[in-house]
Parts: structure tokens; sequence; C-alpha cells
């Protein structure tokens, strides 16, 4: 196996778009990451901060205003094309769409740089391009177009043909952007998956910070003016996840893991209950602006009960009960009274 | 089951293809039997020696013309809609039409513009195909040396339409200040021709239409990996420019020889791509440009039978019966795809 430490190494990286007038198309300066096998990277940051040019960087998409990107120790620019195509692949955020493309040809035009000039696929070739499909479980869709498939089957389509490039390192912009949730999982598991099973080094951008948490190895942090990593359970504990939308009105969440409104409380209201009802209603009182305390001795108070297999609410607003069937009536009537 | 299939398809478009070869030549204004026509191709005889001149001069060099007329516009705008990845894409364009028609109307009405010459028969056919030539040549250079600079295909794309359009109002305002006479000979250009090629012509049109296909077969692994978009084709280690400068010569070598030759026939470029779509239901240039290739020897053929309307003394512009034939085949395509929105 490679080195461990040497498959990607960004040192004093400057990225942008370059032009001859200014230089105020600088969108990145001091970047400094590295990336090892067997590694899902997730990386995160708000809109328009430079993460699909990082990856475009990476991918040799795009050229770097300073600094160096290097894999296995080596320069970016001293590989050439095909030695390139050979250790990146790339997944864009375009979705391929074409009339009559057989899934399977688009996996393997994956080999595209390992075929001689004609593109005659060898049966090596074909192994390599059907196993691909097996990895990412699409292997009965070989003959679908791949315009009759859903968007979550595209882009595992899309993933396989980076396996069938067979590259060290995968990166992929966003591609958990069009889909939905048990897909943007299903998609970024598998990614967490091969990397591991391949010892792969495998990077994604993403807003699914939930997801990118619990799947990923290493976190990518495009703060302001600084690119953070680290495993992301250490990023949660030194808190440096509260800096992404530090002018916004979100904070972390340390215990949970999530981001969640700041919220400016005016009233107390006391809670009682048990397991997942007491955390549900919690947390809509918390949305009606309520400070929810675990006791009985507030001016509301809410009791949650059970009564012949079903759970009710009661209300008891200083003496005057008042009982409630779901939490929807609960708000409403919080919601009048306030 | 597949295989067997496909392979059919191409039996029978061989067979079509040779069946219409030979019709294109039996059928024209001068009626000759079937069996004379056979027995002057095969032993390359006749006891009428008018027969003779008819077929040898006339009719093979024209069908042959169709046939290639219709190989080289029918990949070319294969390889654009490929490049640009738009369905309306064709071989003209980068404006290769449009250069040609510059070229001969500086020709054609600029010396009439100028000078006192004004017998058409002056400006012989080879004055006009090299004129042609080098107009599309010029825009071709032009597009070469953006498609070098520019990133953004599309850019090119947009670029080409223009260049298309300046040439275009060049025209119109040589159109305007020239005679009556010169102004018809240009309009007849236009309007396309597949029996003005000569056999002395045909030896420079063939070849250069085979060097164009030749190119374009050698493009076939390029192709396909453009189909994804150029993003994708360079993470794969394609090399764009070189690419993009290939794909355009080739282009433009298929394109601007025909339109030299025969003018600018429309349509057969646009339309004759996506027939092989439905028909091979691929995606695949392997696949693709060979069936491409052939349906559009066998559509330039069909329309060239049809524009003689066999039995009548005239003959209707080929242009015109390329349209005719080729928009009722678009609008099938678009009613029954429903899908032409992407390639």
């Amino acid at each position: 196996m490679q080195n461990q430490d040497n498959i990607l190494k960004i040192e004093n990286l400057e990225i942008g778009y370059p032009s001859k007038k200014d230089v105020n198309n600088i969108l990145f300066k001091n970047i400094n990451l590295s990336g090892n096998t067997g590694e899902l990277i997730a990386l995160v940051g708000k809109n328009g901060i430079g993460k699909s040019t990082l990856l475009r960087n990476i991918a040799g998409l795009q050229e770097s205003i300073k600094g160096d990107i290097l894999f296995f120790d080596k320069h970016k620019e001293s590989y050439s094309r095909t030695e390139f195509a050979r250790m990146v692949s790339f997944v864009s955020t375009e979705i391929v769409n074409i009339n009559n493309l057989s899934v399977f040809d688009l996996v393997s035009l994956g080999r595209f740089p390992h075929t001689n000039w004609f593109g005659k696929l060898r049966s090596d070739d074909i192994i390599k391009s059907k196993r691909a499909l097996e990895m990412v479980s699409m292997d009965s869709f070989a003959r679908k177009n791949v315009n009759e498939i859903s968007d979550g089957e595209r882009q595992r389509v899309m993933v396989a043909r980076t396996l069938a490039q067979d590259t060290q390192i995968i990166a992929l912009d966003e591609p958990t952007a069009f889909l939905d949730l048990p897909n943007k999982y299903e998609i970024v598991h598998l990614l967490n998956k091969l990397s591991k099973q391949e010892n792969k080094t495998i990077i994604f951008s993403t807003h699914d910070l939930n997801i990118a948490i619990q799947e990923a190895d290493k976190i990518w942090l495009m703060l302001e003016d600084e690119i953070i990593e680290g495993a992301p359970e250490d990023l949660i504990l030194n808190e440096t996840f509260n800096k992404i939308f530090e002018k916004s009105n979100l904070s972390f969440d340390k215990l949970k893991g999530d981001f969640r409104m700041k919220r400016t409380h005016s009233e107390k209201i006391g809670l009682i209950g048990e397991g997942v009802y007491y955390n549900w209603t919690k947390k809509a009182l918390e949305r009606l602006n309520f400070l929810v305390k675990k006791s009985n001795e507030s001016i509301l108070n809410v009791n949650i009960e059970e009564k012949d297999d079903r759970h009710v609410w009661k209300l008891n607003e200083s003496g005057n009960i008042h009982e409630f069937n779901s939490i929807y009536e609960l708000s409403l009537y919080l919601k009048k009274i306030n | 089951m597949l295989k067997k299939h496909t392979s059919f398809i191409w039996i029978l478009l061989t067979v079509v293809l040779l069946v219409l070869f030979v019709f294109d030549i039996v059928l024209g204004s001068v009626q000759i039997p079937l069996k004379e026509v056979l027995k002057i191709i095969f032993t390359g005889q006749s006891d009428h020696p008018e027969y003779l001149t008819i077929i040898y001069r006339f009719r093979i060099p024209k069908a042959i013309t169709a046939l290639f007329a219709g190989f080289a516009l029918s990949v070319s705008g294969l390889q654009m809609q490929t490049v640009f990845r738009n369905p309306l894409a064709g071989p003209f364009v980068l404006g290769i039409s449009a250069g040609a028609s510059l070229g001969v109307a500086l020709l054609v009405m600029g010396i009439s513009t100028f000078t006192i010459v004004s017998q058409i028969g002056v400006i012989g056919n080879w004055t006009i195909v090299i004129a042609a030539w080098l107009g599309s040549g010029l825009i071709l250079f032009l597009i070469l040396a953006i498609s070098a600079r520019v990133k953004d295909i599309m850019t090119i794309l947009i670029l080409g339409i223009m260049f298309g359009s300046a040439t275009a109002a060049i025209v119109n305002i040589l159109q305007y200040f020239s005679n009556e006479s010169m102004l018809k000979a240009f309009v007849v250009w236009t309007m396309g021709s597949l029996g003005g090629v000569s056999l002395t012509q045909l030896k420079v049109l063939i070849p250069s239409v085979a060097v164009g296909l030749f190119i374009t077969f050698m493009l076939i692994k390029i192709l396909n990996a453009m189909l994804v978009g150029e993003n994708y084709a360079k993470s794969m280690g394609l090399n764009i420019r070189v690419s993009r400068f290939l794909i355009f010569f080739s282009t433009s070598l298929l394109a601007g020889s025909v339109t030299a030759f025969c003018g600018p026939i429309g349509f057969i470029g646009i339309a004759v791509p996506h027939i092989a779509r439905i028909v091979f239901k691929t995606a695949n240039h392997k696949i693709l440009l060979p069936g491409t290739m052939m349906i559009g020897g066998i559509v330039l053929l069909l329309s060239d039978i049809i524009s003689q309307l066999p039995g009548h003394e005239t003959t209707l512009p080929i242009n015109s019966i390329t349209a005719l034939v080729g928009i009722p085949i678009v609008i099938w395509i678009i009613i029954r795809n429903q899908k032409l929105s992407s390639l």
C-alpha cells in the first residue's frame, strides 16, 4: 500500500480566477490540507466561498494561482494528462442527461485514460466497468439509458464511472445536491464504504453537515479566511463549527451535532414527560420561543400523560387545566394566549 | 439478440444505399432502360453512345457526389451536435456555409460591380469552388483561433453564429448593389446543385471528404468523451484544445468541401444524426458515426432522385428537397420522442 501520509498534500495554495488586470479574483488563500488513503473527506463551507474552485483545482480542471498541490509527493504539474487522469477522477454538479446513452457506456467511459486511441474496451476494461457498477449496486441497470433512471441512481452511476476510471483519489462536487434525504444518506454512506473497501481517498463538498459529521473521516472546513481540517468530532468539541455561520442566527448544538436557530426566549414553561414525547414537545415549545424547564414550577406547565394507549398533553395555566390530543393543538392554544 | 438486431439494420442500410445509388443513375430526364444502365455500369459499353455520355459524364458523377455529400454533411453535423451538446447544431453552425457564400458572393457579384464583365461564363466552375473554399477557410481560421483562447464551448457556438450573421450581412449588401444576372447566378448557387460537379472536380471532392471522414473516425473515442461535456472529458485525460482543433478541422473540411462544390445544402446535417439515433438507439459514436454516414448517403441520394422529378425535363433545387424531406423527419422525431432537448 502507498505511504499513508502522502497521497494528497496541499501547501499554501491560493485559488481563484487569474486575470491580467487585477488581483482581486483570489477566492481563498493559505490553504494547507492533506488527505490519506481510506479516507472520506467532506468539504464544508458557505455558498460561494470557493468549495467548487478548490475541488476543480484538485481535479486538475483549473490552474491554481499560487502554492502547491502534491500527489504522492510530486507536483500536480509533473504528471502527464493521462497519468493524472489515472490518479484523480471527478464528478461535477452538472447532470449528465443524454438520450440513448446506456448506463454501461457511461461507466465504461471512465476507462478513457486506460484504453487505446480508438477507445476499444478490452476484456479487462469490461470487467472493471462491470465491477464498478456492482460496487454501487447498479449492475442490473447496465442496459438502461441514463435518462431513464432517477437522480439518486444517476449519481451512483457517476460514482461508478469514477471507480471504472480506477483512481486513488475521487473528487465530487456536491454529490448530494439534487437528492432526497434517503438518497443523500445512501450516497454518502456508499462513499464511506468505498473509501474503506477500496482504500481510496474520496473528497466531496456538501451542505449537509449532519451527514458529513456522521460519515466523513475528516472535514475540511472553509471559514471566512481560514480553512481548518480535522475529524468531525474534533471540530465539534473545539467549537469550530460555530464559526461557519457566525454572522447568522444559527448556532451549533454540540450534543446533537446539528445546527439550530439562535432563539430569544421570552417566557418560561415547565414540561414533564418521557422519552421521545418529551424531546419533540420540547422542540415544538422552543419553536414557540418558550424556555423549557424540566419542572412543574412555572406559570405555564405541560404534562405529557398516557391515557388509554395514547398520549395527551395537559396544560396547567395557573390552575386551569386544558387537555390536548396533539402537539399541534397545544401549540395553537399557546399561540392564542401569548 | 441485440447484436443480431443491429447487424440486420446494417445489412438493410447497405442494401437501401446500393439500390438508391443505382436508381439515382437510372432515373433522370432522359429515360434509359434499366438493362442498358446495368450494361453500361458493368461492361462499359452500349449500342447507344449518347447513353454512355449521359451515364458517365453526368449521372455517375452526380450519384457519387450525392453519396459523398450525404456522408460529409451528416457526419459533420453529428460532430457539431456532440461537441456543442446541442441537438440543433449542424455542419454550418460554425459559419462555414456563410463563409463560403461570402466567397462566392464576392466573386460573382463583386466582379460584376467593379468591372464591366457581366458574362457568367467568364467565371468558371473552378473559380466558384476556390472562392467558396477560401471563404469557408477564412471562417475556419477565425474559429480555430478563437477556440484556442476561449474556454467555454458555448461562447464558440455563439461566435460562430455571429460570424455567420456578419457574413450574411455583407452578402446582402453585395446583392443589393449587383446586377440582375449576377444576382441570379448567386441565388442559383445558394440553392445547391449536385449535378454541377465534373469528373475532374470529383477527383478533388472525394479525397477531401475521405480525409475528413478518416479524421472523424480517428476521433470516435474523443467524441464519446465529449458527450458528457468538456469538464468530464478533461478530467478523464482528454486534451481539449487538440480535440477541438481536430473536430473543427475535419468538420470544416467535410462541410466546406461539399459547400464549395455543391453550394450550401441544408438540413441533412441536422436531421440525419437524429435519424441515426432513433434507428440505432445508442449515443456511442462507434455505431452512431458509421450509421449517420450511411443514412446521410441514403437521404441525399433519395433527395436527388426526387429533385430530378423522374420523367420530367426540369429538376428542382436540391436544397428545397432536402428541407422538404428533412423537416417532416425532424417534426416526426420531435413528436415521437419529445426529448430533442437533450442529445
